[in-house]
């Protein structure tokens, strides 16, 4: 019992709220705790002014952080260059965090470096506005409302549906296109909503006005060739989603029965 | 199933020409995202009571992401990658702020290092509140040691007091000692 009379510590107290004592300690303190109401005040002050820390905290720092999606969808992009590059660049990356005094100024030398090349990629990527014919299977995926052939064929849905302002940023973003020339690009819906298409980035990419040959207005004929035989009963409403959203110039070519984007079908 | 409807469909890859990458994105990318999803907040709160700017803040945890990838895919140790974050952050913003001051450009006052980001004008949700306690608050925080506002900022987005030592490369001993000190410190201001 005569541990029991010694009072514990701030720090012992707070180890003990934070489940940190070992558990004969625990057991020990949770003893001393029951016997001594002092104690217990002091544990309690503690317990509170956590949660005054805790409040504060959250308080002050929440404004302060940016939304995570544009971080988000850079580092996606960096890491799939970085996939994409193998090992090569591994071997200094992997400096730059070790800790040690005499590495510091070449880390940091390396940190500035590494800045430098994102910093560059980056311009490069705005300067260069490069040209897009098909979208990045794993941005833009294809999403589709759920609607089957009755819906998608009674309702005369526009053929150019406006995409929001803030999304199409999003997608420009998401296709490290986002610094580039805004008229550069159409924002499409890879599966247009004529044919159950939804409104989600998942479904939207960067198409180059640039393109000759295998451009929007060649899509948008493809687009009408699927709504019409979908609804003629010819071709099965997943069947062209499927199609459109996997290679639709492959699609182009099967159902136009061309190699080349048809006449008609250019400016 | 003819017309049925497909509410989100994963179709089949197909090459993709703005990164010239044939394959979906590898294991070890999707864990990267996965954990950025899990720690983004937390990290960059920590990183920011370094005094950094939003700007840099945001790099150092890109930094930080990117060296996890490159960890996880060399095959290194998975033990407590939460601990190892966190500790690549510290690393990654101390540099940071030893460069952006031999540059001649630190965000924030040394002394004050939450002070480039705390905003002291009442917003209307917390309008009621007293001003007074959050500047005092803010104030005994800003006076601690930084060793201090670390542990107490660790603590605060949950790591143990294991992971604290091992990210501030402190004893054990130590950190209970600065966090029992800190919250004192902060319960005598705010009842002044």
């Amino acid at each position: 019992m005569r541990h029991e009379e010694l009072h514990p510590s701030d720090s012992e107290l707070l180890m003990c709220i934070d489940g940190e004592l070992s558990e004969r300690e625990a057991a020990r303190t949770e003893a001393h705790l029951a016997a001594c109401w002092n104690c217990r005040a002091r544990k309690q002050e503690i317990e509170a002014s956590i949660a005054e820390f805790v409040h504060f905290r959250k308080r002050e720092m929440a404004p302060a952080l940016p939304p995570a999606a544009g971080p988000r969808a850079l580092l996606k992009a960096k890491l799939s260059i970085l996939a994409s590059q193998g090992e090569a660049s591994s071997s200094w990356l992997a400096v730059t965090w070790l800790p040690g005094k005499a590495s510091l100024g070449k880390a940091a030398a390396l940190v500035c470096l590494l800045f430098g090349i994102v910093m560059v990629m980056r311009e490069g990527v705005g300067k260069k506005a490069p040209a897009v014919f098909v979208p990045d299977a794993r941005l833009t995926p294809g999403a589709t409302v759920l609607a089957g052939r009755q819906e998608v064929c009674s309702t005369s849905e526009p053929k150019n549906r406006m995409v929001p302002v803030s999304l199409r940023k999003q997608v420009l973003e998401e296709y490290g296109v986002g610094n580039a020339e805004p008229r550069a690009y159409e924002v499409d819906y890879l599966i247009t909503p004529a044919l159950g298409g939804a409104d989600d980035i998942r479904n939207l990419w960067p198409q180059s006005y640039a393109a000759d040959g295998w451009n929007a207005r060649v899509k948008d004929a493809l687009e009408d060739r699927l709504h019409e035989m979908v609804c003629d009963g010819q071709l099965d409403l997943t069947t062209a989603q499927r199609e459109i959203s996997t290679d639709w110039i492959a699609a182009y070519k099967k159902y136009f029965h061309t190699d080349r984007p048809l006449e008609t079908a250019q400016p | 199933m003819p017309d049925s409807p497909s509410p989100s469909n994963v179709f089949s890859a197909l090459p993709a020409v703005a990164t010239e990458r044939v394959c979906q994105p590898s294991v070890a990318e999707l864990e990267v995202i996965e954990l950025f999803d899990r720690f983004r907040d937390r990290l960059s709160r920590y990183v920011l009571t370094f005094g950094l700017s939003v700007q840099d803040c945001e790099e150092v945890i890109q930094e930080t992401f990117l060296a996890l990838f490159q960890h996880l895919k060399r095959g290194k140790s998975r033990r407590n990658l939460r601990g190892w974050l966190f500790r690549v952050a510290h690393n990654l913003a101390l540099k940071t702020r030893l460069r952006s001051r031999r540059d001649g450009q630190a965000s924030a006052d040394e002394q004050l290092p939450l002070g480039g980001i705390m905003d002291l004008s009442p917003n209307p949700e917390h309008q009621l509140e007293s001003a007074q306690t959050r500047r005092r608050l803010l104030a005994a925080f800003q006076a601690l040691p930084e060793q201090d506002q670390r542990c107490l900022s660790l603590r605060a987005e949950g790591l143990r007091y294991r992971e604290i030592a091992g990210v501030l490369d402190i004893s054990l001993g130590s950190v209970s000692v600065s966090l029992a000190r800190s919250l004192t410190r902060l319960t005598r201001v705010s009842e002044r």
